[in-house]
């Protein structure tokens, strides 16, 4: 079997990371930015809560630049990172509309609409850092021109006031439609791409790990606050400031989710300790699959076993296992140890982000991996041994059905024909009497033939079986055992040959185990069902102390037995009768 | 008297064929298959069928369903059912509900050309004809309360003739005695077995049969 094509990774690459002057001095600069926008909010007359307002705008950008920062050192080529950033900072230049230096107040004032349209940016292009398709480009591309082209004119009809160097002319009324207009289109482009993570939602389902389900809440929940203000402000609601105030909450929320997401997965680190712990208690290999799940923090990780012998991956009971195709709630990570594939494991993609942890996870479970491999190669082995069995045992019955009908079809009805002939010379000419009795002895000996032919016949297979089923078969054992027996036969119609034949060769082995050795005075056979099994049952009153193991013909029966699945159970206390018991799946 | 064969083996169907003509019997049909017997029975309208127990297309139980369509269906038709190994428990099938009718005989039979032939002669009449054993296996079956033991050996061999669908006449015919002592063994051997006796030939078999399998 060809492996299918996996999203398979490595796990040692590790992208460069970077350049950790820059990050700090990112770091620090958000920090100052911080305190500027404080001093900023206490120094503009005729503000009102100039703490609140200040603290709001901090509690939204800090967090946006100092998780951009960590998820850029985390995965220095993924974009969400510096994304982020771009918001945070670009939250912060909007504060400066609070500056009395004209330049500094203008610049604010013109990205007064760019943030909301960089947090959609954010929201829909997590977690690669891209946008997913065209829609989404054109979505936020637009958004992008409406926040930034129509403020331009805006400010330059003067509509934010003297301190505005963009002023030419002076037509507050009609820059203040402009406004509306834009206000309108960004609460409706919020709204769009809240429709966009509905949807992606649908299509994906949601996501496996709970951090994750949480950080798209708070995008979904963002985007209606955003709707939300951009509507209120464009038809002067007087609940502005309440729904401002609550929107900055909910957006600085975002990043809050984001580092959660962050920190469980340096917690999930500490759990390779507790996953190295749980597996030093032996708890086999059945075990292990939940404790790397858990160390990974991932119900849905599946563990594959790969199996060289079979050029497939396997579970641990040793059944084929098909690595799922690509998708894009599965990943699937290859594990190797020393050089050699070991096993698979398909887990969500969002571990993908924590490779370190990966890796410590794998190389912490690593003999359990290897051990677990064994298990299900041992399980292959043995299902394929059982598997050949099963075919050499009815390969055997086959050929035996064969030679049956052919004696059947052949020497027996010859030799009756023959028989028959010789009656009718014996009858029809006037044969002397030496002659005659000549004749009847020939028929003798063909009788006799006959006999033995019929013997040999049933010996090779017993065609009542197959032809009439068990229960008529079975008469015929009771009839001639040699204490009374009394027969029950309940399953409902006629069962797999295989199964019969088996069933047959059990009653009648025992029955021949019962006159010889039990010294018996009655017994009974059941054959019954239960659910999808078959129970056959012979139970004697005889001296018991029989044993399975004494080749007394029962060690075939169980192989018979197993073969088909069941098994075989005989209880035989020294004085307390004999009790075989066999138990085959049969589906019903 | 009018019969019909099922029989797939050609050498053995020429040899029944043969017996029955020598015998006086009309052979109004001869088939290979079970389904060309069961189609022409109307229009054959013969007075007993005699039909293998494995025929094609599957060699398993073609004939006995047959056989047990017919008494099903033709209650009038006889069937004798030939087999190459007789059972007990084929033998309960096939007689079921009655033995009137009914034969079940090792295919070997056919070669006592005289026996065979009565034997098809009795079934067309109404009677049975169950092999011998059949009879003896059941006799020899181990009983917990065994009532056969109080026979007498001369009345353990009316009863197996009788198990094996004879006639009281048949009985005295085979025992070289008169039917009145028959009679009286018959009696006998039915009190002390406690079967109920109707005096009917054709349903003391099944009696008998049911008995000895218990």
């Amino acid at each position: 079997m060809a492996t299918p094509a996996l999203a398979t990774r490595d796990l040692t690459y590790r992208p460069p990371r970077p350049r950790r002057a820059l990050v700090w001095g990112l770091a620090l600069a958000g920090c100052l930015a911080g305190i500027y926008t404080f001093q900023l909010a206490y120094s503009t007359v005729g503000l009102v809560d100039p703490g609140i307002r200040a603290g709001l705008s901090v509690w939204v950008f800090v967090p946006y630049i100092l998780a951009g920062l960590i998820a850029w050192w985390q995965r220095p080529t993924n974009r969400f990172g510096p994304l982020m950033i771009t918001a945070g900072f670009a939250t912060f230049l909007v504060m400066l509309g609070w500056s009395k230096v004209d330049v500094l107040y203008t610049t604010g004032v013109a990205l007064d609409l760019l943030p909301p349209v960089l947090f959609l940016h954010v929201f829909l292009a997590f977690p690669s850092g891209h946008l997913h398709n065209r829609f989404e480009r054109k979505l936020v591309g637009a958004a992008y021109a409406t926040a930034l082209v129509p403020t331009i004119a805006r400010m330059s009809l003067g509509g934010n006031g003297p301190n505005n160097v963009l002023e030419v002319t002076s037509q507050p009324a009609f820059s203040d439609a402009i406004l509306r207009v834009q206000l309108v289109l960004s609460g409706a482009f919020a709204l769009v791409g809240l429709g966009v993570l509905i949807a992606r939602r649908r299509r994906e389902g949601p996501p496996l790990r709970r951090s994750l389900a949480l950080l798209i809440d708070s995008f979904a929940l963002g985007l209606v606050m955003i709707a939300a203000l951009a509507w209120t402000g464009a038809f002067d609601g007087p609940e502005l400031p309440t729904v401002r105030r609550l929107t900055f909450l909910v957006i600085g929320a975002a990043p809050i989710a984001f580092l959660c997401g962050l920190l469980q997965a340096r917690l999930a680190r500490s759990s390779v300790g507790e996953l190295l712990i749980e597996l030093q208690r032996d708890t086999g290999p059945g075990a292990l699959e939940g404790a790397v799940a858990r160390a990974l923090r991932d119900p849905s990780l599946i563990l594959a076993y790969w199996l060289p012998e079979f050029g497939s991956y396997a579970d641990l009971t040793g059944r084929v296992f098909e690595l799922p195709v690509e998708r894009p709630d599965r990943t699937v990570t290859v594990i190797e140890r020393e050089g050699a594939r070991i096993a698979a494991m398909v887990h969500d993609p969002s571990l993908c982000d924590e490779p370190a942890l990966l890796e410590a996870v794998t190389a912490g479970a690593g003999i359990a991996l290897e051990n677990a491999q064994l298990h299900a190669k041992l399980r292959a082995q043995l299902d394929e041994l059982q598997g050949s069995r099963a075919r050499i045992l009815d390969a055997g019955r086959a050929e035996r059905k064969r030679l049956e009908r052919n004696l059947h079809d052949g020497a027996q009805q010859r030799l009756i024909a023959l028989s028959l002939e010789l009656s009718l010379i014996e009858n029809a000419t006037s044969t002397n009497s030496v002659d005659a009795a000549r004749l009847a002895s020939a028929r003798q000996e063909i009788a006799v033939s006959l006999d033995e032919l019929r013997e040999v016949a049933h010996g090779l297979h017993p065609a009542v079986v197959t032809g009439h089923g068990l229960e008529v078969a079975l008469e015929q054992l009771v009839a001639h055992a040699h204490v009374p027996m009394r027969l029950e036969v309940d399953v409902g119609g006629r069962l797999p040959e295989a199964l019969e034949v088996a069933a047959y060769y059990l009653v009648s082995e025992s029955l021949t185990n019962v006159a010889k050795h039990a010294q018996a005075s009655s017994g009974s056979i059941e054959v019954s069902r239960r659910d999808a099994r078959i129970v056959v049952e012979i139970v004697d009153d005889g001296v018991g102390g029989a044993d399975a193991e004494r080749g007394s013909g029962l060690r075939g029966l169980a192989d018979r037995v197993e073969t088909l699945g069941g098994r075989l159970r005989i209880w035989s206390p020294a004085g307390g009768g004999t009790r075989v018991r066999a138990e085959i799946p049969c589906a019903l | 008297m009018r019969a019909v064969i099922a029989e797939d083996s050609i050498l053995l169907r020429e040899g029944v064929e043969r017996v029955l003509s020598n015998a006086g019997f009309e052979l109004v049909g001869s088939y290979g298959d079970a389904d060309q017997l069961l189609a022409r029975l109307p229009g054959d309208a013969p007075d007993v069928a005699i039909v293998d127990i494995r025929l094609p297309p599957t060699h398993t139980d073609e004939g006995l369903r047959a056989a047990l369509e017919i008494r099903a269906r033709h209650p009038a038709i006889g069937v004798l059912v030939l087999s190459q190994y007789v059972e007990v428990g084929l033998a309960l099938k096939l007689l079921a509900a009655s033995a009137e009718g009914a034969g079940y005989l090792l295919k070997d039979r056919i070669s006592d050309v005289q026996e065979f032939a009565s034997s098809v002669r009795r079934v067309a009449e109404g009677g049975s004809a169950i092999d011998p054993i059949i009879v003896s296996t059941l006799l020899s079956k181990r009983r917990s309360d065994d009532l056969l033991a109080e026979l007498t050996p001369r009345e353990r061999e009316v009863l197996e003739l009788m198990a094996e669908g004879r006639s009281n006449s048949g009985i005295a015919e085979k025992l070289v005695i008169t039917i009145r002592s028959v009679e009286k063994y018959v009696s006998s051997i039915f009190d002390k077995l406690g079967l109920p006796t109707d005096g009917s030939e054709s349903r003391r078999v099944l009696a008998v049969l049911l008995y000895l399998r218990s």
